[in-house]
């Protein structure tokens, strides 16, 4: 067994055309679209960012005082002159006009432009792509949320932003909502008002998404992971390719006339090609940031995170090579075959989201890129540069394995006995 | 110790090996002659395992190897004819991957590769890389992967195709030596008359996927007994002057090469005054007139009525 995964890794390495291919092309592609893409946003950078939110205002305003005087009483056991005299106070504080001020201030509405709408309008905008997202300032929202800086409780009711769909600006509306709610609290702190605001920015409900509270990706990052993961792809059809050539030069004859159990050829090819994935995919990710710096800041977890995904996707790759040598070594004409496999792994690379953007797809070749291995992959990565989650790739592991296990029992299913292949 | 009782194989309803029967007596080297598509590959194949017999036998020590392969691979050495090797890897890499799948180890691979290597006379080459290699040296390192695990029995399958002379000697004289010197059997199946007539005891001659004839060489030759060569070169060859000389009393067989006619005549026919006649009415000078012995090539073109090389 080991005789073989050498002489295939061997073969590999000795192959410089295959080694350029896999290890400097992601690199260079890479850099260009990287350089490419930088330029793009360096000059349109101004005219890019036009942000549109809608402000859905849901809170009934009227009588905030004495709404407010009566709830102390009521609830927060005040007596009533120290209700009156606290609650008069506070009404200045106005949450939802610090907000709309905030919002439509002179450093904002350069780049965001505040609609107010009822839930419904807003709503059908976002689905028209005509709003980026929408505030729902909730009713009950001014008096709860005075009523919890004046009590320290947590409030019953909280802003919630809306979106349709993952994007740049839908993130930067919500660190500009963040960042308006952090200043209303160091405003009620500044009025020393006793307790501590609780207004915070909840999940949202329905069939609106909502922004979590991870990082955004940038598009060298995009293409890093998504070259890494292309070129790994193709190692299984190089793999491929290696055994129509064995079998042209009857090499693949020579080995089953030793009495060497013919299943590890199979066996060799998958266990090297699983390596050389692996290596290739991690000297590309870690080359592309010693170059390019394009995971700044990253602590060892991060990097753990990626070397066991990639561990996985080397797995799938392995698979999906096992499954293409045997079809090559079943067919009569191995350029035809290596013709199949490329466009084999071509399908899976568009679909996968390898040369374009999974998210400009529509919704229903998204649901399909999930199901392939780079697809998944891809999605498997990103979503760790985002939010670092261990939970969240449990099941997409799971499913990388499955994979490999379908693709492995295939591979030896189809695999031909002595004398069986062309 | 090896024979084929019968041994046939068709591809798709098409014959390609029809009942043939071989042996090899241990220690002897016995060639397998026939032009291309003769069948010699594929009666190669079976014996070597390599694909099963439509029907027939092929028995190791009286054990049929078709449903019990394990015995034959074991004592089985295959030089194919195609260059069966990894041309990215040097020749020690080649021979330590071959030997490895051998189940060969430690001190003991390492001595066969040498073993091997020294054989073919590339011992001081080991680490280069076969593609670096010449077409001679490469079939010398294809020949070494097939001795690795010092095989009883070494088939070659047309081991000298398109090499240069000085390598092919060198070959030749490797096979010899493996069979005088350590007694390895040989089966050895060549389109090279020459080879097989320096290199055999015995001699089977396929076409058609059928063995035609079967012997020593001078049983072979026995065959054309009762006839003789006889060479001409001429000044030039015409069409009609080699329809007249066929149509002479005695003469067998008439093969026409550029500017030399090969005639296999019936002994004693004494064609030489007619010949000068016929070629002075052609008006084709006869420059030279030579009576051959018969070699296995004629035995070959009078069984068949074509050369090897058709």
């Amino acid at each position: 067994m080991r005789s073989f995964i050498k002489k295939d890794i061997f073969l590999f390495l000795r192959d410089r055309k295959e080694l350029l291919v896999a290890l400097l092309l992601p690199i260079v592609i890479i850099f260009v679209l990287n350089l490419a893409f930088d330029g793009l946003f360096d000059s349109d950078e101004e005219a890019i960012i036009d942000l549109h939110l809608a402000v859905v205002n849901q809170d009934d305003q009227e009588n905030v005082t004495e709404l407010l005087q009566e709830k102390l009483i009521e609830e927060g056991s005040f007596d009533e002159v120290e209700a009156a005299a606290v609650a008069e106070q506070a009404s200045y504080a106005g949450p939802v006009e610090a907000l709309s001020n905030f919002l439509e201030s002179e450093d904002l509405q350069d780049w965001v432009t505040v609609h107010h709408l009822d839930e419904a309008e807003a709503i059908g905008q976002v689905e028209q792509g005509e709003i980026d997202g929408i505030l729902v300032i909730p009713n009950g929202f001014t008096i709860e949320s005075l009523y919890a800086a004046l009590t320290g409780e947590s409030p019953t009711v909280s802003l919630s932003y809306k979106m349709e769909e993952e994007t740049t600006n839908n993130g930067t509306i919500y660190d500009i909502i963040n960042g308006f709610i952090d200043d209303l609290n160091y405003q009620f702190a500044m009025q020393q008002i006793a307790g501590s605001n609780e207004v915070e920015v909840v999940q949202p409900q329905g069939g609106v998404e909502q922004l979590g509270e991870g990082e955004t990706f940038t598009m060298s990052q995009y293409f890093t992971l998504a070259m890494g993961i292309l070129f790994a792809l193709f190692l299984s059809i190089t793999v491929a390719a290696k055994t129509g050539e064995e079998i042209r030069q009857q090499v693949f004859d020579r080995i089953l006339v030793t009495d060497s159990r013919p299943m590890l050829f199979l066996i060799g090819k998958m266990v090297s090609t699983f390596i050389l994935a692996w290596l290739q995919i991690s000297i590309v990710f870690v080359l592309a940031h010693l170059i390019l710096d394009v995971f700044p800041g990253r602590a060892v977890d991060f990097w753990l995170g990626v070397a066991v995904i990639t561990f996985l996707f080397a797995l799938a790759v392995a698979g999906l090579a096992a499954v293409f040598t045997s079809i090559a070594l079943q067919m009569h004409n191995v350029d035809a075959a290596n013709g199949v496999f490329n466009v084999v792994a071509m399908v899976l690379a568009v679909l996968g989201g390898n040369f374009v953007p999974i998210y400009i797809f529509p919704d229903w070749m998204q649901k399909v890129s999930e199901w392939t291995p780079n697809g998944l992959t891809l999605s498997m990565l990103i979503e760790w540069l985002q939010y670092e989650q261990v939970s969240s790739l449990i099941m997409p592991s799971l499913m990388l394995i499955g994979f490999f296990v379908l693709c492995a029992l295939i591979g030896l299913a189809m695999y031909p006995k002595r004398g069986g292949a062309k | 110790m090896l024979e084929t009782i019968n041994v046939s194989k068709s591809f798709k309803g098409k014959k390609a090996v029809q009942d043939v029967n071989l042996y090899l007596d241990k220690g002897e080297s016995v060639g397998l002659l026939g032009p291309n598509g003769a069948g010699k590959s594929t009666t190669i194949s079976m014996i070597s395992t390599l694909i099963k017999p439509t029907s027939g036998e092929i028995k190791l020590n009286g054990v049929n190897t078709v449903n019990k392969p394990r015995d034959i691979r074991k004592v089985l050495g295959v030089v194919p004819q195609e260059l069966a090797l990894y041309q990215e890897l040097s020749a020690y890499e080649n021979l330590k991957f071959f030997g490895s799948i051998y189940k060969l180890k430690g001190k003991e691979l390492e001595d066969s590769i040498q073993y091997a290597l020294e054989i073919v006379g590339l011992k001081d080459r080991q680490k280069d890389l076969v593609k670096t290699f010449s077409g001679g040296m490469k079939r010398r390192v294809n020949i070494a992967a097939a001795l690795l695990h010092k095989p009883q029995i070494l088939i070659l399958d047309e081991p000298t195709v398109g090499i240069d002379p000085q390598s092919r000697n060198h070959i030749l004289e490797t096979v010899r030596s493996l069979n005088e010197t350590d007694g390895t059997t040989i089966l050895y199946t060549s389109h090279y008359m020459e080879e097989v007539e320096q290199l055999c005891d015995r001699v089977y001659i396929m076409d058609h996927g059928e063995v035609i004839a079967a012997g020593s060489k001078a049983e072979l030759l026995s065959i054309l007994s009762s006839e003789d060569t006889i060479k001409l070169e001429l000044s030039m060859i015409d069409e009609n002057f080699v329809e007249k000389v066929k149509m002479l009393e005695g003469v067998r067989k008439v093969e026409a090469a550029s500017s030399q006619l090969k005639i296999i005549s019936k002994k004693g026919s004494n064609l030489i005054s007619e010949l000068v006649y016929l070629a002075d009415s052609h008006q084709i000078q006869l420059l030279n007139y030579q009576t051959e012995t018969p070699s296995l090539e004629d035995v070959f073109l009078h069984l068949t009525g074509r050369t090897l090389r058709d």
